[in-house]
């Protein structure tokens, strides 16, 4: 049994985008804001150049050992035990990241919509529905991508455009913002939104034609990227720079903002928020299943659906942590930016590594064991 | 199957609509003096609390089934005129929460604002400042930025109580007025949010209608009440919302003003403005702002007062330079009002901030800096009236 390989590079673009946007759209205009006043769509554009950065790095390190997953060729390149070290950093990132993922759409649900609800069900439902789905292959991951991609652009795409209409050019002026000193940690927590787009490690040994992720990042940063920028802009077009501070989700207060034309709906956050669910439960599929795929591995098991249900507990109680709302924003953005040193400066270490030591894996040589 | 997940936890928050107090409209007033009423809801009288932030709360509350869905309705039933669309609850707090919390106590079901319409603030309220109503409204997800926050120069409780004869729910027809002053171009677009988005910039001060109940229960729009910071610190005349449109270039073109007709005495035509559209631009000058306003509007002749004289294109063309020459009056007014006031509704702030950044950072930076230079700004005023159209008489 091969690994399979039928993903194409359509798929392989949708995986990227409906991963990376996310549950951080709600909070990405603030910490942009935050950073740099008026110039936050430049912060937010910096961000994204560092993401495809860091993306088109993973593709080359990938290239190189095509068939072969990160966490099998590192033993390569840096020796058995240091890349196990790491293997268990980069897993550990990742099962922390889909705890808060997962705790963020908590607060968000029940703030706004479920008031009564209690925080560990709406958690819960949402990591049991991405634990279940992690049970499936690779090429089922990337169809569920696939499948939800136009359910999220479209929409998020339609409400922008449609609450320019209350956007004033003069609140997107000065570019560079009036204080530029914070501009480098906001576009790295901007960048740090991106890391599910790790993800990539998985996806593109199993893809038809490899070469071409260089073109399906393209695409990806381009359209999940492009949005990011069209949100911040519009987010800060429209209320203006000092008013976004004050807001906790300005995404969701821009919905909240704007109406359909002809009184058809007054306001869309519950439009939105609906479209935000799926976003949200795309991007916690990935990140579990990053986490499970890349744990089986580890431990050199062909099928990661043992953990799938044995994380669970973990992720759980790691969600449960933060005391309140401000305390988890507080740790999101340390584990965001820190994170950046296992998503960009790993992969950039075996690279040069692998350079100077002139390893590469072989295509002949007989792949590794499939996971599924 | 994840568009499902609301709903499988949805019980929890189930709730039927009847269930739900529907708040349509708030007033909010300062209360009166020795009327508080001290509820030891929130706390016991023990604590200390400040008597300078009381407020007391109208709320107008929907009562379930009175509602009429459209004006194809009416009066079906006998219904109607005589029965009351909607409850009006007064409470009494140290903060708004505090009052929405003693109202709780005295309606059964829980209070729901997705719903609301309009927010009303006394005079006496908005020149106290509005920071705890900010704070409140902002935090409440329920709550739209589309609404109305008006301030008036009665009490709240007043403008609650009114039971107008145009629509059947009273807060629906204090946001139509609205609505439709918007439409018709004599009122800017002041809703909620806006007003938000200006207390918080640094170069702009927020304003909102200011409005007046007549003794007949009609509301009057009085002009716009002027804000620095949170504070209420003075209002406009009601003509002069018609300036601030014209500075501010509001493309819905409306608003009636009178001109003397020029070479004839004592008689006087109006004119009607249709589209407007301007243009400003600031710069620095010798170390203070400037800022070059060109303001353009077109319109009608609507009346002229007699037929003692003829209007002919000479005519129109020098009561187009006596129009303009009463905008500009007009404008120079509003401006030292304002300056006056150190009350930028204008925005000029912003656009020192956006276009002459090095100057915002090095002399500006925060909103208390920026109303004491706009005070000292100065200004260019440039207007081009045309008259088009006079109607259908032929003279």
């Amino acid at each position: 049994m091969e690994y399979p390989r039928q993903i194409t590079t359509l798929q392989t673009a949708a995986v990227l985008i409906s991963t990376i946007i996310g549950v951080g759209v709600l909070s990405l205009p603030l910490f942009a804001v935050r950073s740099a006043d008026a110039g936050a769509p430049l912060v937010t554009l910096i961000g994204i150049a560092i993401a495809l950065a860091s993306l088109l790095l993973l593709a080359k390190l990938q290239l190189r050992f095509k068939r072969q997953f990160f966490i099998n060729y590192s033993e390569q390149i840096i020796g058995k035990w240091p890349a196990r070290a790491f293997g268990v950093l980069v897993i550990g990132f990742f099962a922390l990241l889909t705890s808060f993922t997962a705790r963020e759409f908590g607060e968000v649900v029940i703030t706004s919509v479920l008031k009564q609800t209690p925080l560990e069900v709406t958690v819960m439902v949402m990591l049991m529905l991405a634990a279940i789905s992690t049970r499936n292959d690779i090429s089922t991951f990337a169809y569920v991508h696939h499948f939800y991609l136009p359910v999220l652009v479209g929409p998020v795409l339609l409400i922008i455009a449609l609450s320019l209409k209350n956007a004033d050019v003069i609140n997107l002026l000065p570019v560079w913002g009036n204080k530029p000193g914070g501009m480098l940690t906001g576009a790295i927590t901007v960048a740090g939104l991106f890391q599910g787009s790790f993800i990539l490690t998985t996806v593109m040994p199993a893809m038809r034609h490899p070469d071409k992720a260089v073109k399906s990042i393209f695409w990806a940063i381009m359209i999940a990227g492009g949005i990011y920028l069209l949100i911040v802009i519009a987010v800060v077009a429209v209320f203006g720079n000092e008013e976004v501070k004050n807001l906790l989700w300005p995404t969701l207060e821009l919905a909240k903002t704007t109406s359909l034309p002809a009184n058809i709906l007054e306001r869309l956050d519950a439009a939105f928020l609906a479209v935000w669910v799926t976003a949200v439960f795309t991007t916690l599929f990935a990140t579990y299943y990053l986490t499970a795929h890349a744990l089986s591995r580890l431990l050199g098991l062909k099928d990661h659906r043992l953990f799938s249900s044995a994380l669970l507990p973990f992720v759980f109680v790691m969600a449960m942590l933060p005391q309140n709302i401000m305390q988890m924003y507080q740790i999101i953005q340390v584990v965001l930016r820190y994170g950046l040193l296992l998503t960009i400066g790993y992969p950039l270490l075996l690279l040069i590594v692998a350079v100077i030591r002139k390893k590469k894996g072989n295509d002949h040589e007989k792949p590794m064991e499939p996971s599924s | 199957m994840t568009l499902l997940v609301p709903l499988v936890t949805g019980c929890w928050d189930r709730l039927e609509i009847e269930e739900r107090a529907v708040v349509l409209g708030i007033g909010i007033d300062v209360p009166e003096a020795g009327t508080f009423e001290e509820n030891q809801v929130t706390h016991r009288s023990d604590i200390p609390l400040k008597k300078s932030k009381r407020v007391h709360l109208t709320a107008q509350i929907a009562v379930p089934g009175r509602i009429p869905l459209g004006p194809g309705e009416g009066g079906g039933g006998g219904g109607g005129g005589g029965m009351q669309t909607v409850w009006v609850v007064e409470a009494d707090g140290h903060t708004i929460e505090d009052a929405m919390n003693n109202m709780q106590q005295r309606v059964s079901s829980p209070l729901f604002f997705g719903h609301l319409r309009v927010i009303v603030i006394s005079e006496e309220y908005a020149r106290r400042g509005v920071q705890n109503l900010n704070d409140y409204f902002h935090r409440n997800p329920e709550v739209r930025r589309m609404n109305w926050l008006l301030v008036s120069k009665n009490s709240a409780r007043e403008l609650m109580k009114v039971s107008p004869k145009l629509e059947r729910v009273p807060s629906l027809y204090l946001m139509t007025s609205l609505d439709q002053a918007v439409k018709m171009g004599k009122l800017p677009n002041l809703f909620l949010g806006y007003f938000w988005s200006s207390v918080a910039a640094k170069g702009r001060e927020g304003t909102l209608p200011y409005v007046e109940l007549q003794e007949s229960g009609t509301l009057e729009i009085r002009g716009l009440a002027l804000f620095r910071g949170d504070q209420m610190v003075g209002a406009t005349l009601p003509i002069e919302i018609l300036s601030y449109l014209g500075i501010e270039g509001v493309n819905q073109g409306g608003g009636l003003v009178f001109s003397q007709v020029p070479d004839v005495e004592d008689e006087e035509v109006i004119f009607s403005n249709s589209s407007r559209h301007s243009k400003i631009k600031v710069k620095i000058k010798n170390g203070i702002p400037h800022a070059t306003i060109r303001v353009y509007m077109e319109g009608n002749l609507m009346e002229k007062s007699s037929d003692r004289f003829r209007l002919n294109s000479k005519m129109i063309l020098s009561i187009e330079k006596q129009l303009q020459e009463n905008a500009k009056k007009g404008y120079v007014r509003l401006l030292q009002k304002t300056q006056k006031y150190g009350s930028d509704i204008f925005g000029f702030g912003e656009y020192v901030r956006a276009f002459e950044p090095r100057y915002w950072n090095r002399e500006i930076r925060t909103s208390e800096n920026w109303q004491k230079m706009y005070r000292k700004m100065t200004f260019d005023i440039f207007v081009d009236i045309n008259i088009r159209r006079i109607g259908m008489k032929g003279r």
